[in-house]
């Protein structure tokens, strides 16, 4: 067997383990331990597809900057408060897992038979660098998503400025 | 068979590379006992060994053979995995980490790292912020209330500079045009081709990140001894407890003092004067200088408080490097 395929091997079933973990964990803290597990097993398969640059980018942004936001909550919440579970909040969610069960169904098959179609073949991956072949592509191809997603980042980081913004509390005088 | 020989030598290199490191990181408690009982004009350790040289190692067999507490009400699983999170990232980042260009010793090509990534500089970042969960759990795990503190304190210093850090980076990545930290080193030519001439305002910013990353006393709020007996690791002990400063003070510096010499200081290279090992001798001896300057300034400042770290983070590091990337980018517009 190639290295790579042992990798491949390995690192999907690190994911896999640490998904189901994510969600049959009763303590909140270990599932979002093993929702970080799993964000870096798959930073190891972009790894080893040779997304380096992906698979750096996934860990340093999914892996630790969103992930460490929802350890900083979950570490505050109160521990009983974690493991209280509420059977209408599993019903509630069946269906839309069931939506997005369909949804991933329908990419894994769709995907199975895509071919690569873009500018990009391996060929062209090995000289250029990989930061070169995504820059050229957000800056071209998806430059209006792209300046879209900032966009909406912009107006996201507005609403949680006013959100967290403290009020000015006046006292009886008057003054500020 | 190929795979076979790949795994060893990558094996052997990084048992090495963990060895060493492990043998620097106890002489560098060494050098920062000494250093630090100088500052404070005492001898430091003085009686084992000759003027203390032999300490590390009495030290490394006290902490290793000592009664190793752990207390009740402690997430056991979280409250051991937490040390080891603090600690195998920051030895990580020695993977991307290079020491010299490959050299030929008795016909055979040895390069003196472990892996030359196209993103090295991406992966050093990432390695370096996935030990914040170590403090956090930590901090967690505990289940007492300076801990808490320490690790939320730290967590909040840590996501402040590790994005002034990452943007400061980005001037000599913009220079070099590579992540790469041998291809960044390659882009230095000469003493005035060192970036740190064009960077000044990135180095400036990398200094103070790199002093809150491995939470050096200007920024040292997580363990504040007045405030919080010693935070996060406030419940540990024996080598548990030790595996903690070895990370954030001893290893953490010296391998981001190492990527610092590399983005500005043109890493191994150096005038010839010592032989076939000058590039090693030259990245030592600057990489040693850099953490020199960190004891020095742990040493004599004293701590900020934590709002005004956050404030400093936020509203100065952060525009700061965001403005070198703008003033650099403009330059290299012009000279094309």
């Amino acid at each position: 067997m190639e290295l790579s395929v042992v990798a491949f091997w390995i690192l999907s079933t690190i994911a896999v383990v640490s998904a189901i973990g994510v969600v049959f964990f009763k303590n909140i803290v270990y599932s979002v331990l093993s929702l970080i597990s799993a964000l870096i097993a798959i930073s190891g398969l972009f790894f080893n597809l040779g997304a380096e640059l992906v698979g750096a980018l996934q860990i340093l942004i999914y892996a630790v900057a969103i992930v460490v936001f929802y350890v900083l909550v979950i570490s505050t919440v109160p521990q009983y408060k974690g493991e209280a579970v509420d059977p209408k909040y599993a019903l509630l969610s069946a269906p839309f897992g069931f939506i997005l069960f369909l949804e991933l169904a329908y990419v894994s098959v769709y995907g199975l038979w895509a071919s690569n179609t873009g500018i990009f073949s391996p060929d062209i991956f090995q000289q250029i660098s990989n930061a070169k072949a995504v820059a050229t592509l957000l800056f071209t191809k998806y430059l209006f998503p792209f300046e879209v997603a900032s966009l909406i980042l912009l107006v996201a980081m507005i609403g949680a400025i006013l959100l967290g913004k403290k009020d000015i509390v006046e006292d009886e005088e008057g003054g500020a | 068979m190929e795979i076979i020989s790949t795994v060893v030598v990558l094996v052997v290199k990084s048992l090495i590379f963990i060895l060493g490191m492990f043998l620097a990181a106890a002489y560098l408690t060494l050098i920062e006992r000494k250093f630090a009982g100088h500052v404070q004009q005492r001898p430091g350790p003085l009686h084992v060994g000759f003027h203390g040289l032999l300490q590390p190692i009495a030290d490394a067999l006290k902490v290793l053979t000592k009664e190793d507490l752990v207390p009740n009400n402690v997430d056991k699983v979280l409250f051991y995995l937490a040390s080891l999170m603090a600690f195998v990232p920051a030895i990580m980042i020695l993977a991307v980490i290079p020491f010299g260009d490959p050299i030929k010793i008795f016909g055979f090509e040895i390069k003196p790292y472990i892996t030359d990534i196209n993103v090295g500089l991406i992966l050093a970042l990432a390695f370096g912020s996935i030990s914040i969960y170590g403090v956090i759990f930590a901090g967690w795990a505990s289940n007492s209330k300076y801990p808490m503190i320490g690790g939320l304190r730290k967590a909040a210093v840590l996501i402040g500079y590790e994005v002034a850090l990452g943007f400061a980076m980005v001037g000599p990545i913009m220079m070099a045009g590579s992540f790469s930290l041998r291809e960044i080193v390659q882009a230095q030519e000469g003493f005035f081709g060192a970036f740190i001439w064009y960077q000044p305002l990135a180095f400036i910013v990398i200094l103070f990140a790199i002093l809150a990353e491995t939470g050096r006393t200007p920024f040292d709020v997580q363990e504040a001894e007045a405030e919080l007996v010693s935070g996060y690791n406030t419940e540990y002990s024996g080598m548990k407890f030790g595996l903690f400063p070895l990370a954030e003070w001893y290893i953490g510096t010296f391998v981001l003092s190492a990527i610092a010499v590399i983005l500005f200081f043109g890493g191994w290279k150096g005038p010839h004067i010592f032989g076939a090992f000058s590039p090693f001798i030259w990245f030592f001896l600057k990489v040693f200088m850099m953490f020199m300057f960190f004891l020095w300034v742990h040493w004599t400042l004293p701590r900020y408080r934590v709002d005004q770290i956050t404030e400093i983070a936020w509203k100065v590091m952060l525009p700061l490097s965001l403005l070198n990337i703008f003033i650099t980018a403009i330059i290299i517009m012009v000279k094309g």
